[in-house]
C-alpha cells in the first residue's frame, strides 16, 4: 500500500510535526509512505522512514497522487493547515482532525485570497443567517475566536469531500459524523514512550512547567496570577517553554507580580533542551479553556515523561484518568491551582504516583504501532467508500441545479428521483436518503 | 464560428421543429460556420419526467469540443435551451405550452395531472431563472415573443425562419384541390377542415398531407369523415418527401392553414413562396404575421360555417385566388425571410 | 419494431463511432424496423463532467414516444447505454476506455491526470459493474473489447463484428509501389512506429499516411520526425481524403499498415481485405489481429522498429506473396460473413 501523507514536519513547531514523525516507524509497516510538505526543509531522519516530497500548489502532481492508494491530509486549527485542506478538496483523501474547531483556519484560508464573500457564504451554508453575520464579524476581528470555536467552528469545511476521517475525541467524533456520511475512525491518539522513564528528586523548590503554542485559552495570566497569590510560592518555580500569544504582555506581567525571581519564559528551545526540562520538572501546567476539541499530544509528551498534568475537565482532557491528571475548574481557576500545589508540597509522592499513572496509560492505550493499524483500516474503507463519495458530489451538483426550479413549497419528491438516479449509479435497489 | 444548435429530439416523429434545426445547421455552414445539432430525446408525460430531463440538459457541458471552445450556442426549444453556455442565444420556436397558454385549454395535458401544477410552476421558474442568462432572445414569430412577454416578462425580438428548399417551390396551374399539409394532431384542427367540407356549397376537395403524432389519430380523422360524408372529398397522402410536398403546393388552387394558436406555421410561408392564397383563422397565431385578410388570403372565424364560406369562394373565384396567391408571394419576398438573415443575426450575437 | 440506437456524439466529429450507428440504423430500416438514433453529447473533461452526464443519461426516458411504446434500446457507447429501458441490448463499441487503461492516451489525457480523476473513476467502474448487467444482452464490437470488458468489469459479452461503411464498394486494382496506412494521425495509431520502422528498412519502401490530426500540432510533429529520421522521401501525407479517393488508394495499394495500439475494431483492417491487401500489423493491435492470419493475409510484427522494418520488407520484396496473401484477405473477409444481416438478427434475437 502506498500512502501520501500530507502534514507539517520537524522542525515545524507543532505537535502534528512531532506526531507524524513519531509514528513513521509504525506506519512503514504496514505501508510504502511519501511526506508531502511545502516547506522548505525537514528532519534529515524522516528519510530513514519515508520519501519525502515538496509540493508546489501551483503545479501539483496530481497524476502521481491519484496513483498512491490513499493521501492523508492533517488538519488542525492553524492557517498552515490552509494548503494542505485546499489540496484535500481536489483531491479527496482521509482527513486526519486534530482539531474539531477550525475557525482560525478558515479565516486564514479565505483572507489570504481576499474571498471574503466566499468565506460568508460558506458561513451561511452551514450556520444560516446568524453563522454569516457571526463570520462578517470575525473576519473583521469585532468576534473572538473563542465565540466561534463555541458556535460556528466550520469542521463541516474540513471534512466535506473527504472519503475519511479521523480523529482523537469523542466531541470531534461527534462533529464528524454531524457532517460526514462516511467512514470514520476515533482512535486515540500515538505517543512513543522511551525505554527509561525519567528519575526525579521530589523535593522543593518544585518545578512547574508550561510548554508548547501558549495561545490565549492556555490560562498563563490566570496560573501567574494564582502563583503570585499562592503563599508559599517561594517552594515553586515555572518554566515556561514554547512561544508566547503575547510575550510583551506576560513580561510585563512578571514584573508588575514581582515573579520574576520564581518565573523563566524560555521562548523556543530545541526538543533535547525541552526532554531535559520535563526530566527534571515535578508537575505540568496543561490547562485549555475553551478547548479546541483537540487531544493533546503534548499532553501523552508529558505522561511518557511521567509527569504529573494539570489540566482542564473539558473536552479530550475530562475523560482522562483521574489517577493519573488533577483537575482545574474553570470557575475555581486560583482556588484548585492552590489545592493542588498546597497537595504538591505536602505529599510531592502522590504526585509522582500520578506521574507514573500517566505513563502507563500511555503506554497501554496510545501506542503508535495500534494507531497505525487503525489507520490502514480506516484506509481501506476510505477507498471502498469512493464511489459513494462521487455520488454524493454528484448529488449535491444536482441539488444546485434543481434549486433553480424547486421552489419552497416543492415536494421532496422531485429530489427524490434525483436522488434514487444518483444511487443508482453505486448502489442497485436502493433509495436514497 | 463554432456553433451548436440545442433542440429535442422526439423519437420517430419529425416535423417543422426538426426541419428548421437541419435548415438552420445547413444555412449556418453554409455561410462558413462549423454547426452541429446537439439533441437529446423529450418525453414530456407524466410530467416528473419532465423535471428529470430539465435536469439532463443543465448536467450537460457543450462548452468545447476536444479542446476547442465552443463559441455560440443556439437553443431552439424546452428543456434544451435551459443547458448552460457563457454565449447562448435563444431562437425560440415555443416554451412548454401545457405550462403557459395551454394550462387551462382545451389542449392542456399538464393541469390534468395530480403533480402538474408544481411541474408548471418548476419550468415557470427555470424559464424564469435561466432564459434572460442568453445574450439575446429571438423568437419565430410574434405570437411566441408576445406569450413570453405575457408569462415572463420577457423581451425578444422576431426572427422569422424561412421554410426548406425555399427556392425549389414554385407555382403552377391551379387544379381542383385545396391542400393542408400539416402533422395530424388536435392542435392543428383538421377536424376543423372536415366539418367545414360538411357545409360547403361547391364540391371542395382538401388534399391532407402529413402523419399523426400519436397513431390512433389518423384513424379517427378518418372515422370523422366518414361521419360527415366528406370522405370522397379528401385525400390523405400521409407522410410526402420534400419533392412531392412541393408539386402538391405548385398545383394546388389554395392551401388550408387553420392551427389553433400556431406558434409560426411554415404552411403559410410555403404557400406564398408557392404563390397560394391562404385560408386561416383569427385564432391561428403565427400565420396571422404574414397572411393578409382580403390581400393575399382569408382570415376567418373558426367556424365551420365561416371556414366553408371561405374554401367556397376560393373554389368558385379562380382569378381573385390568383391574385392574392401573387400578392403573398411579392409580400413574403419583401419581408426579407431569408437564412441569410438569420446566419447573420444570429451569429452576430456571439 | 420500433428501435433506438443510443450513442454518443462530440460536437463537429464525425468518424468510425458515427458511421458506426449509422450502418446499423439503415440496416435496421432495411430490414423492416423503424429505427432513429439518439446522441448524447459528451465531454470527458474535466473528470467531475463525467458523473453528470452518466446522471443526465440516468434521467432520460425512452420507453415510448407520443404515446407508442419504443420497443429496443440498442447501446453503442458510454455513457449513452446507461440510458434505461427494460429491453436494452449492449453492443459496446468500449467502455468509456480513460476509466480502465493503465496507461492512458496522451491526447486526451488521463483520469488520473486531474485531481478528482481516482474518485471519478472510481464511479464509472461501479456503474458499469451495476449498470451493464441490465441489459438483455450483451454484445462487444470485437473480441478485444469483450475481452477488456471481461478483465475490468467481469462481464461476458459476445463479439459481433460489423463491416465497414460502404463495404461492397471497396475493389482491388492492382498492386502498385506503396504501402497505404491511413489513420487519424494520432500518438496511439503509431504512425510515428511506421516511420521508426521506416528507417530501419533496407529496401526503399514508399508509404501514404492518409488522415488529419486530432491535434494541429501532431502533424507537423511527425513529419519534423521523418525529417530526422531521413525517411522523409518515402512518405507522403495525404491529408484528409474522401471515402472514394481513400478506396482508391486501397485498391492499389502494395499492402496496407495498419499497427495501432490496442485498437477497439479496426475498420481498417476490414477495409484492406476488402480490398485484397495484405496487412501489416503488430502483436498489441488489438482489433486487427482477429481477422489477420500471420503469414497467410499478412504479418504480426512485435511493435518494434526493428520487427516492423522487417516485416515491410518482406512484403515490399516478395510481391507474389504480397498478392496471395491480399487475396486470402478477401476470401477470410467473406469466410466471417460480416454482415448487416447478421448484425440485425443477432441484435434482434
Amino acid at each position: 500500500m502506498k500512502l501520501s501523507w500530507f502534514s507539517p514536519l520537524p522542525p515545524a513547531q507543532t505537535a502534528i510535526a512531532q506526531y507524524t514523525a513519531s509514528l513513521l516507524p509504525a506506519l512503514r509497516r504496514h505501508a510504502a509512505v511519501t511526506l508531502w510538505t511545502d516547506q522548505p526543509q525537514w528532519d534529515a531522519h524522516l528519510e530513514d522512514y519515508a520519501t519525502v516530497r515538496r509540493f508546489d500548489q501551483a503545479c501539483m502532481p496530481w497524476g502521481e497522487l491519484n496513483r498512491a492508494d490513499m493521501s492523508l491530509y492533517h488538519i488542525g486549527n492553524s492557517p498552515f493547515h490552509g494548503a494542505i485542506w485546499r489540496i484535500a478538496r481536489e483531491t479527496p483523501g482521509v482527513v486526519v482532525l486534530h482539531d474539531a474547531r477550525l475557525q482560525d483556519l478558515f479565516r486564514a484560508v479565505y483572507q489570504e485570497h481576499g474571498r471574503r464573500a466566499e468565506y460568508l457564504d460558506v458561513a451561511r451554508r452551514y450556520y444560516g443567517a446568524s453563522g454569516r453575520a457571526a463570520a462578517r464579524d470575525f473576519w473583521s476581528d469585532k468576534l473572538p475566536s473563542a465565540y466561534m470555536a463555541a458556535r460556528y467552528p466550520f469542521t463541516p469545511l474540513a471534512v466535506a469531500g473527504a472519503l475519511g476521517v479521523i480523529v482523537h475525541t469523542r466531541d470531534a467524533h461527534l462533529a464528524a459524523q454531524q457532517s460526514f456520511d462516511g467512514p470514520s475512525a476515533l482512535v486515540a491518539l500515538p505517543y512513543p514512550v522511551a525505554a527509561s522513564p525519567a528519575c526525579r528528586r521530589w523535593a522543593p523548590p518544585y518545578r512547574l512547567v508550561m510548554f508548547g503554542y501558549i495561545d490565549w485559552n492556555r490560562r498563563l495570566n490566570e496560573v501567574l496570577n494564582a502563583l503570585a497569590g499562592f503563599p508559599q510560592r517561594d517552594q515553586l518555580r515555572l518554566d515556561v517553554y514554547g512561544r508566547l500569544f503575547n510575550g510583551e504582555d506576560a513580561r510585563a506581567r512578571l514584573h508588575a507580580l514581582g515573579l520574576c525571581p520564581l518565573v523563566t519564559l524560555h521562548g523556543f528551545v530545541p526538543a533535547q533542551q525541552l526532554d531535559a526540562a520535563l526530566a527534571s520538572a515535578h508537575l505540568a501546567i496543561n490547562l485549555r479553556y475553551p478547548t479546541m476539541g483537540e487531544a493533546s499530544f503534548s499532553q501523552l509528551q508529558l505522561w511518557a515523561q511521567g509527569l504529573p498534568s494539570l489540566v482542564t475537565p473539558a473536552g479530550w482532557y475530562a475523560a482522562l484518568p483521574h489517577d493519573a491528571v488533577a483537575f482545574v475548574r474553570p470557575a475555581y481557576e486560583q482556588e484548585d491551582l492552590h489545592t493542588h500545589w498546597q497537595a504538591l508540597l505536602a505529599d510531592p509522592q502522590r504526585f509522582a504516583r500520578m506521574g507514573e499513572a500517566g505513563r502507563r496509560h500511555v503506554e497501554a492505550h496510545h501506542t503508535p504501532a495500534a494507531y497505525a493499524h487503525a489507520v490502514i483500516d480506516l484506509v481501506a474503507q476510505a477507498d471502498r467508500f469512493r464511489a459513494c463519495a462521487a455520488a454524493y458530489q454528484l448529488a449535491d451538483r444536482a441539488a444546485v441545479e434543481m434549486a433553480a426550479w424547486l421552489g419552497p413549497t416543492a415536494s421532496p419528491h422531485a429530489l427524490r428521483r434525483a436522488a434514487t438516479a444518483v444511487a443508482g449509479l453505486v448502489n442497485r435497489d436502493q433509495a436514497a436518503d | 464560428m463554432r456553433i451548436v444548435i440545442a433542440t429535442v429530439q422526439v423519437p420517430f416523429v419529425r416535423g417543422g421543429a426538426e426541419a428548421l434545426a437541419e435548415g438552420l445547421r445547413d444555412a449556418l455552414r453554409a455561410a462558413g460556420h462549423t454547426a452541429d445539432i446537439v439533441a437529446l430525446p423529450f418525453k414530456w408525460y407524466p410530467p416528473e419526467c419532465i423535471l428529470d430531463q430539465m435536469l439532463a440538459w443543465r448536467l450537460l457541458d457543450v462548452t468545447e469540443s476536444f479542446g476547442t471552445p465552443t463559441d455560440l450556442l443556439i437553443g431552439l426549444r424546452f428543456p434544451a435551451y435551459l443547458v448552460p453556455h457563457p454565449r447562448k442565444v435563444l431562437w425560440l420556436l415555443h416554451q412548454h405550452r401545457t405550462a403557459y397558454e395551454w394550462w387551462d385549454h382545451p389542449f392542456a395535458d399538464l393541469s390534468h395531472y395530480p403533480n402538474g401544477l408544481e411541474v408548471r410552476d418548476a419550468i415557470r421558474r427555470a424559464d424564469g431563472a435561466f432564459i434572460p442568462q442568453a445574450q439575446a432572445v429571438f423568437t419565430i414569430s410574434a405570437t411566441v415573443g408576445r406569450r413570453l412577454k405575457e408569462y415572463c416578462g420577457i423581451d425578444s425580438a422576431v426572427l422569422h425562419p424561412p421554410p426548406a428548399h425555399a427556392a425549389r417551390f414554385y407555382h403552377a396551374a391551379p387544379e381542383d384541390y385545396l391542400f393542408f399539409p400539416s402533422r395530424l394532431s388536435r392542435p392543428k384542427r383538421q377536424e376543423l377542415v372536415l366539418q367545414a367540407l360538411a357545409q360547403t356549397r361547391q364540391p371542395v376537395r382538401v388534399r391532407f398531407a402529413g402523419s399523426a403524432d400519436e397513431p390512433a389519430h389518423a384513424g379517427a380523422l378518418q372515422r370523422l369523415a366518414s361521419k360527415l360524408h366528406v370522405q370522397d372529398r379528401v385525400d390523405w397522402l400521409g407522410s410526402i418527401g420534400d419533392d412531392d410536398k412541393i408539386h402538391q403546393y405548385a398545383h394546388a388552387l389554395a392551401v388550408v392553414f387553420p392551427p389553433a394558436d400556431e406558434d409560426f406555421g411554415y404552411v403559410a410561408l410555403e404557400a406564398m413562396l408557392a404563390a397560394k392564397p391562404v385560408i386561416t383563422c383569427t385564432d391561428s397565431g403565427g400565420p396571422l404575421e404574414v397572411v393578409e385578410h382580403g390581400k393575399t388570403g382569408l382570415v376567418i372565424e373558426p367556424t365551420p360555417a365561416a371556414f366553408a364560406h371561405a374554401m367556397d369562394t376560393l373554389w368558385e373565384d379562380r382569378a381573385r385566388g390568383a391574385a392574392w396567391g401573387a400578392a403573398g408571394r411579392a409580400r413574403i419576398e419583401r419581408l426579407n425571410i431569408t437564412w441569410d438573415n438569420v446566419v447573420r443575426t444570429l451569429a452576430g450575437c456571439s | 419494431m420500433r428501435i433506438l440506437i443510443a450513442t454518443t456524439q462530440v460536437p463537429f466529429v464525425w468518424g468510425g463511432a458515427e458511421a458506426h450507428a449509422e450502418g446499423l440504423r439503415a440496416a435496421l430500416c432495411a430490414a423492416g424496423h423503424a429505427a432513429e438514433i439518439i446522441r448524447i453529447p459528451f465531454k470527458g473533461y474535466p473528470p467531475q463532467r463525467i458523473p453528470e452526464q452518466m446522471l443526465a443519461c440516468r434521467l432520460l426516458d425512452v420507453t415510448e414516444s407520443c404515446g407508442a411504446p419504443i420497443d429496443m434500446l440498442i447501446g453503442l457507447k458510454f455513457p449513452a447505454y446507461l440510458i434505461p429501458h427494460p429491453n436494452k441490448v449492449l453492443w459496446i463499441a468500449d467502455q468509456y476506455r480513460m476509466a480502465y487503461e493503465p496507461r492512458e492516451h496522451p491526447f486526451v489525457g488521463g483520469l488520473l491526470e486531474f485531481p478528482a480523476g481516482r474518485q471519478v473513476r472510481a464511479l464509472i467502474h461501479a456503474a458499469d459493474r451495476r449498470l451493464i448487467a441490465d441489459a438483455k444482452a450483451l454484445l462487444a464490437n470485437s473480441l478485444t473489447v469483450a475481452a477488456r470488458l471481461k478483465r475490468d468489469c467481469n462481464i461476458d459479452a459476445t463479439a459481433l463484428y460489423h463491416p465497414p461503411p460502404h463495404a461492397e464498394q471497396f475493389v482491388c486494382a492492382g498492386y502498385e509501389d506503396y504501402l497505404f496506412f491511413p489513420s487519424r494521425l494520432t500518438h496511439f495509431k503509431r504512425q510515428a512506429l511506421a516511420l521508426r520502422a521506416l528507417a530501419h528498412t533496407r529496401l526503399p519502401i514508399h508509404v501514404r499516411f492518409a488522415g488529419c490530426a486530432d491535434d494541429p500540432a501532431y502533424l507537423p510533429e511527425l513529419r519534423q520526425l521523418a525529417n530526422e529520421l531521413g525517411v522523409a522521401p518515402r512518405v507522403e501525407w495525404l491529408g484528409y481524403l474522401d471515402d472514394e479517393e481513400k478506396r482508391r488508394q486501397y485498391a492499389r495499394a502494395l499492402a496496407v499498415v495498419f499497427p495501432p495500439e490496442a485498437e477497439d475494431y479496426g475498420y481498417v483492417t476490414l477495409e484492406a481485405m476488402l480490398s485484397s491487401k495484405a496487412v501489416i500489423t503488430c502483436a498489441d493491435s488489438g482489433g486487427p489481429l482477429e481477422f489477420v492470419l500471420h503469414e497467410r493475409t499478412g504479418l504480426i510484427a512485435d511493435p518494434t522498429p526493428a520487427a516492423l522494418a522487417a516485416a515491410l520488407d518482406r512484403v515490399w520484396a516478395a510481391r507474389d506473396e504480397a498478392r496471395a496473401w491480399g487475396e486470402a484477405g478477401r476470401a477470410r473477409y467473406d469466410d466471417l460473413a460480416i454482415s448487416w444481416h447478421t448484425v440485425v438478427r443477432t441484435l434482434l434475437a
